[in-house]
């Protein structure tokens, strides 16, 4: 199982509280539903402990990494490296390290660190609430537009002394500001480690973010990756999220509707090859009245890849006027691929609008005959298909950088 | 140019195509016409060489055997099928799609590529003879595409294909006359001393507009009547039921008011 924390930084909030958690609850088994499809015996073969930088730190992430405009904050197994980050920040938007901001600002980063015993969901929540004590912060005061997205640079590098790493992301986007944040998860090496972190968001009232995960680690990584929104009034939460790297991939969304008006719209793409296992986990909470959800993913499952949706629509009670709809679309390139596909709907309101949809497909044998009658030949037409399928997700994305770097990352140029 | 010799056709034990024979010369415009399940797009679909069907007898185009060709071969050798049912793909650029398709082609043929921007000025041509506004381009290919749209978008593809044979399938189906008539234009454009058309249509109205050099009757899968353009108004009036019957009850030869020629 997991290293007892050996040297613990006394520093970190509710350390003890997180490690004791997993003392009287264990570690998640296929018994848990969100949990079912991970593979259990590689994550207890990851070793996670306050954050260790690899002895020779030298990266150049940028061929790997879309290049974008704008600030970027690069964190090396879960402690951030100042030289490969640009943090100057602008009006109204404050960059930061989490081990800065911890000392700095503490009050603005608590929601990210006060969680006592009972909101601990799983063992690797309270992981990295005991080891997670860097990574990156974006404060962005009310009334601020920001033109260029953040990009914050996860780099997993595991080696001999620790090959699991915990890591924090805080974003807080104030009153009817807006911003977009891009997370790069990438991996060097072909050791095996694993990556466990979490990014807290608040949106304030008619605030709005568009937020894209780019999950790209090497097929000797273990990476979990939480996003876990609080949404005021009227704000709006875009979600892209590209699942594509590591053995196992674990995207889970928790949204929180909690201010009426609140809109959020999550879509993903899950691209499986050899034996990954792509797993999405989402839970969307309406609190509050009149609040719009959606969720789209679309999964491509090529070899023996597994990829696995498991979708939550929680509408609690007095949250009427809910809109929320959520489809899973699978394309099966593979017989021995599979997909898991579950929506989970617990609607305790009344005036609720709820929708919900899977399909699961193998490519169009009458387009490919289309395409192949227009002389193209099949196996183009097969790529053709498949990247038009993707496409719809790509497509969602703001930035038209990282369109590119996604489509060059599936093996295809677009027009 | 294409020459069809004793062609069968079946999809596990149910035949379709029971010995069909057709010659085709270059520049010639062939209609077939027939009663529903007689076997048209089967024709159709055998000559693009759409998977699925066990065929025997030989076809060939330009003396070169289609037979065990694989349809992009078939396409690159010359062969055009405008479907009955264009097929929607959701997600594929149609500018890119059609680049796609006419590049294949040429690489097939050890022929240059067309560039982007090249190709965008031939594509506007070819837009202007089936009327189509520029936003076709930008659309996924057929998705969402109204019938009379999907239709054009096969003309289109057609007139930037080139091919040797065109073969449309009841391309005149879901068609009001002002689509129709849009379609049969750029069909006739695409008429020419080096390509051979064959038009299946269940109706006449078709042809009022696609002068065919011949036309032939489909009877359970084989052609069992061929005559000119007025053998297709003989039709229109007196259906196929003689046709239907003459060969079940072997009755005598029916009086074929229409035909003159």
């Amino acid at each position: 199982m997991t290293t007892a924390p050996a040297a613990v930084d006394p520093t970190v909030a509710g350390q003890s509280i997180a490690l004791d958690w997993i003392k009287a609850n264990g570690y998640p088994t296929k018994r848990h539903d969100a949990w079912r499809y991970a593979p259990h015996q590689q994550l207890s073969a990851l070793s996670f402990g306050p954050p260790v930088t690899p002895a020779a730190a030298v990266f150049n992430p940028a061929a790997q990494i879309p290049v974008l405009d704008g600030p970027r904050i690069v964190v090396i197994n879960g402690v951030v490296d100042v030289e490969l980050s640009s943090t100057t920040g602008s009006a109204g938007l404050s960059l930061s390290s989490l081990l800065d901001a911890r000392r700095d600002q503490p009050e603005r980063i608590g929601s990210h660190f006060d969680h006592g015993n009972s909101e601990i969901t799983d063992a690797y929540m309270a992981l990295n609430l005991a080891f997670g004590n860097d990574g990156a912060v974006v404060l962005l005061d009310d009334d601020v537009v920001l033109d260029v997205p953040i990009h914050i640079v996860h780099i997993g590098a595991p080696d001999e002394t620790r090959n699991a790493s915990c890591t924090g992301v805080v974003i807080e986007v104030g009153a009817r500001s807006s911003a977009t944040v891009v997370e790069t998860r990438i991996g060097v090496g072909s050791e095996f480690g694993g990556s466990n972190i979490r990014t807290t968001v608040t949106l304030g009232t008619a605030a709005s973010l568009e937020h894209v995960l780019l999950q790209d680690m090497p097929p000797s990584h273990v990476q979990l990756s939480s996003i876990n929104v609080h949404q005021a009034a009227d704000s709006r939460f875009l979600a892209r999220s590209f699942n594509l790297g590591a053995s196992y991939g674990r995207a889970a969304y928790n949204v929180d509707l909690a201010g009426p008006g609140a809109y959020v719209d999550l879509s993903g793409l899950f691209f499986g090859f050899g034996d990954q296992v792509l797993d999405q986990q989402i839970n969307v909470i309406h609190t509050a009245k009149n609040c719009t959800s959606r969720q789209s993913f679309r999964g491509v499952l090529d070899d023996e890849s597994t990829g696995i949706f498991n979708g939550g629509i929680e509408v609690r009670p007095g949250a009427d006027g809910t809109d929320a709809e959520q489809s899973n679309q699978n394309l099966i390139l593979s017989e021995r691929a599979e997909i898991n596909t579950q929506p989970r709907l617990e609607i305790l309101a009344d005036e609720v609008a709820c929708k919900h949809g899977a399909t699961v497909g193998q490519l169009d044998d009458t387009a490919m005959y289309y395409m192949q009658s227009r002389g193209i030949p099949a196996t183009d037409a097969r790529r053709l298909l498949i990247n038009g399928f993707a496409d719809q997700v790509v497509d969602e994305v703001g930035i038209e950088s990282v369109q590119a770097w996604i489509t060059r990352r599936l093996g295809h140029d677009d027009v | 140019m294409l020459h069809v010799n004793n062609l069968t056709a079946a999809i596990g034990s149910k035949q379709i195509l029971n010995g069909l024979n057709l010659d085709v010369a270059a520049g010639e415009v062939h209609a077939i016409m027939g009663p529903n399940g007689s076997g048209k797009s089967t024709f159709a679909h055998a000559l693009a060489g759409r998977a699925g069907y066990d065929v025997t007898g030989t076809v060939t185009l330009d003396g070169v055997d289609l037979r065990d060709m694989e349809p992009e071969a078939r396409a690159a050798a010359g062969v055009f099928l405008g479907f009955q049912y264009p097929v929607e793909i959701p997600g594929v650029n149609n500018m890119y799609f059609l680049r796609t398709a006419v590049n294949s082609v040429r690489r097939a043929r050890g022929e240059t590529e067309v560039g982007a921007r090249d190709f965008l000025k031939v594509a506007k041509e070819a837009m202007d003879l089936v009327e189509m506004k520029q936003d076709f381009l930008d659309r996924a290919v057929n998705a969402g595409f109204s019938g009379g749209e999907k239709k054009r978008n096969e003309i289109l593809q057609m007139a930037l294909m080139q091919p040797r044979l065109a073969i449309l399938d009841e391309t005149d189906s879901g068609l009001d006359i002002d689509a129709l008539r849009v379609i049969a234009g750029g069909v006739n454009a695409l008429r020419g001393p080096e390509r051979s058309m064959i038009v299946i249509t269940h109706y006449q109205r078709l042809l009022d507009y696609i002068k065919p050099d011949f036309v032939h009757v489909l009877v359970d899968g084989r052609i069992v009547e061929s005559g000119d353009h007025t053998l297709a108004l003989h039709l229109e009036d007196h259906g196929y039921a003689s046709f239907v019957n003459h060969e079940l009850d072997d009755a005598p030869e029916r009086p074929l008011t229409g035909v003159q020629s």
